[in-house]
């Protein structure tokens, strides 16, 4: 039988979840980035994490800022606790034994010290120093090895950060039980920050490159969603319920209404009418399906005039709790800091009814588009585990045109249902065109039928008259 | 002038205190951690302990209640200098003659030094 390894909470659930669980008790890491990328914070907040927990942290430094000037800085921080310091949680410099005395007489001092506050979590800052100090690789391996030997025969768990990227085959590197890097790069015009754990001895961590920012809260840490998701984090189970769309005539088309936990692609130019739907299904909303609007276009205030324009009181529906809006203008985004806000954000409202405006926003939120079907998978199989009934938009360049540039052919068959609305030219009016292309595992009306929204909602009325190419949105009348 | 023993783990900050004092006239020896200071002291009897609060093997608190414990070096006037620990010191007076709160200027150091020692000249 296999047996968990003890596990020290970083405090930072996203990189716990990287980590495989957090890190392990007793086991030594290297925290390594350039200056600027994070390494301090988020040593610190692990720290004040673990005070928590009512453990003591031992924080030693070589050269390095002073220590009220870290203070300073960490005073910015919600996690940072003054009354600790000296308390629960000692800061020293060990420049001096080093400069004088050497590394053997560092390890010393440390085992001493961590001895001394009865630290179970040590941080050094400045294994760089510790390196310049050293003879040969092997006195670099001696002095990790006797640290980490001496730390976790107390069970100390031991943190060394260090500004250099050290290669993968460093004498640092073979010795620690884990590695994790911490980046800070622009591609293009932007900054991003991006975490990976190069070595993880003991634990299966999640591999490759995981977003974070960095607030007054500190790190948060958003593992790559496909990689956090590989497999949905519930079973996924079978439902034959069907939800109504809240659309008139939309439900007879589709066998009854939309199924549940299923996901509705909506894909037609601006104006066709796609939050319009996805209001109305949110006006169906209740205390028994609560729904929440996921959007990159509207504002909440904007949304809610919107609603009530076409005669949904979506207002009184946020006013009862039983939608919620979140919005996230497409400014700066990160991808996974999206998909986990929205998960987050089902998982705790319980939502049943959903709607995704749209798809578009996560994928300009990429910095690697190629990810963007895998990504999108793990959100989907999520969102069915969950029990969640999903409308998401997706917005076409062309408002006319005799070509349809779907949504990616891999996305499209990650989908359950697709609906495509479209602006048709008719005796010199535009109207609106609703196809239904695909219901999974259901029959359904293949007529292309006329869309209408007004004061009184929104309404699927009879199918158009027999026109050529309304698909185009540049309908011809039949020829007789 | 007087002979001033520093407990500062921090290089920088020893080092930047050790140039004000002996700008000032003063004579100054300095130790990097509590345990080296106590040996200075009694080695040294200096007329004023200048001392940090955290700093390895032993913090300036327990430095500082050494030094008192000792009948031969409890009279010696000890200034604590700290940002996070200053309130731990002011509610220590037996052990600490004066609290220097960081960030300080140089007058204010050398104006804390010069109360701090007028009692024991006169």
């Amino acid at each position: 039988m296999t047996q968990a390894l003890p596990r020290l909470s970083s405090g930072i659930s996203g990189l716990d979840q990287v980590l495989g669980g957090g890190f392990v008790e007793g086991a030594s890491y290297i925290i390594q980035g350039q200056p600027g990328a994070g390494k301090t914070i988020l040593s610190n907040q692990v720290a004040f994490a673990s005070l928590k927990s009512g453990r003591k942290v031992l924080y030693v430094t070589l050269l390095a800022e002073t220590h009220d000037r870290l203070f300073q800085v960490l005073g910015t921080l919600d996690f940072f606790d003054r009354s600790q310091l000296g308390v629960s949680i000692s800061y020293v410099s060990v420049f001096q034994t080093l400069r004088e005395s050497g590394l053997p007489a560092v390890v010393e001092l440390l085992r001493k010290e961590i001895s001394r506050h009865g630290a179970s979590l040590l941080l050094f800052d400045g294994l760089l120093n510790a390196r310049d100090q050293a003879n040969s690789a092997l006195d670099v391996k001696t002095f990790v090895a006797e640290v980490q030997s001496q730390a976790a025969f107390v069970g100390c768990t031991v943190l060394f950060l260090t500004s250099t990227r050290f290669n993968d085959d460093s004498p640092e590197h073979t010795m620690v039980d884990g590695v994790v890097e911490l980046h800070e790069e622009v591609p293009g015009v932007r900054s991003v920050r991006r975490l990976q754990v190069k070595k993880s001895r003991g634990s299966a961590a999640l591999g490759g490159l995981h977003q974070f920012d960095i607030t007054s809260s500190g790190l948060t840490v958003y593992p790559r969603l496909e990689a956090r998701f590989r497999y949905p984090s519930v079973k996924d189970e079978p439902r034959s319920r069907s939800l109504t769309s809240g659309i008139n005539g939309f439900d007879d088309l589709i066998g009854g209404g939309l199924p549940e936990a299923s996901v509705t692609l909506l894909f037609g130019p601006s104006g066709s009418g796609k939050t319009a739907f996805g209001l109305n299904f949110l006006d169906e909303a209740s205390a028994d399906e609560p729904g929440l609007c996921f959007g990159f276009y509207e504002t909440p205030a904007r949304l809610l005039a919107k609603a009530s324009s076409l005669g949904v009181d979506l207002d009184a529906r946020v006013k009862a709790g039983h939608v919620d809006i979140l919005w996230n203008p497409m400014t700066e985004n990160l991808l996974d800091k999206l998909g986990h806000q929205l998960l987050d954000a089902v998982r705790t409202k319980k939502t049943k009814r959903l709607v995704i405006d749209g798809l578009g926003g996560f994928e300009r939120a990429a910095i690697h588009q190629p990810r963007m079907n895998e990504f999108f998978s793990a959100l989907i199989n999520e969102l069915r585990a969950l029990g969640v009934t999903t409308i998401a938009t997706w917005e076409l360049h062309d408002l006319f045109g005799p070509t349809v540039t779907a949504p990616g052919s891999e996305l499209s068959s990650l989908i359950d249902n697709l609906v495509m609305l479209r602006h048709v030219e008719k005796d010199a009016q535009y109207r609106k065109a609703l196809s239904i292309l695909k219901v999974r595992d259901s029959a359904f009306d293949p007529r292309i039928r006329e869309l209408t929204f007004g004061n009184n909602g929104i309404e699927v009325i009879v199918p158009l008259e027999p026109i050529l190419h309304s698909a185009t949105g540049l309908a011809a009348p039949v020829s007789t | 002038m007087a002979l001033i023993v520093i407990a500062e783990d921090e290089f920088l900050i020893a080092e930047v205190l050790k140039i004000m004092l002996e700008d000032a006239g003063h004579q100054v020896e300095a130790a990097a951690h509590g345990v080296a200071a106590l040996a200075l002291v009694e080695q040294k009897r200096p007329d004023l302990v200048l001392t940090d609060f955290m700093m390895p093997l032993m913090t300036g608190l327990e430095l500082a209640q050494n030094i008192r414990a000792n009948p031969t070096l409890a009279n010696i006037p000890i200034i604590l200098m700290s940002g996070a620990q200053a309130s731990i010191g002011r509610a220590h007076p037996e052990a600490f003659n004066a609290v220097l709160e960081k960030p300080y200027n140089e007058a204010r150091l050398l104006s804390t030094i010069e109360q701090v020692l007028k009692p024991q000249t006169t």
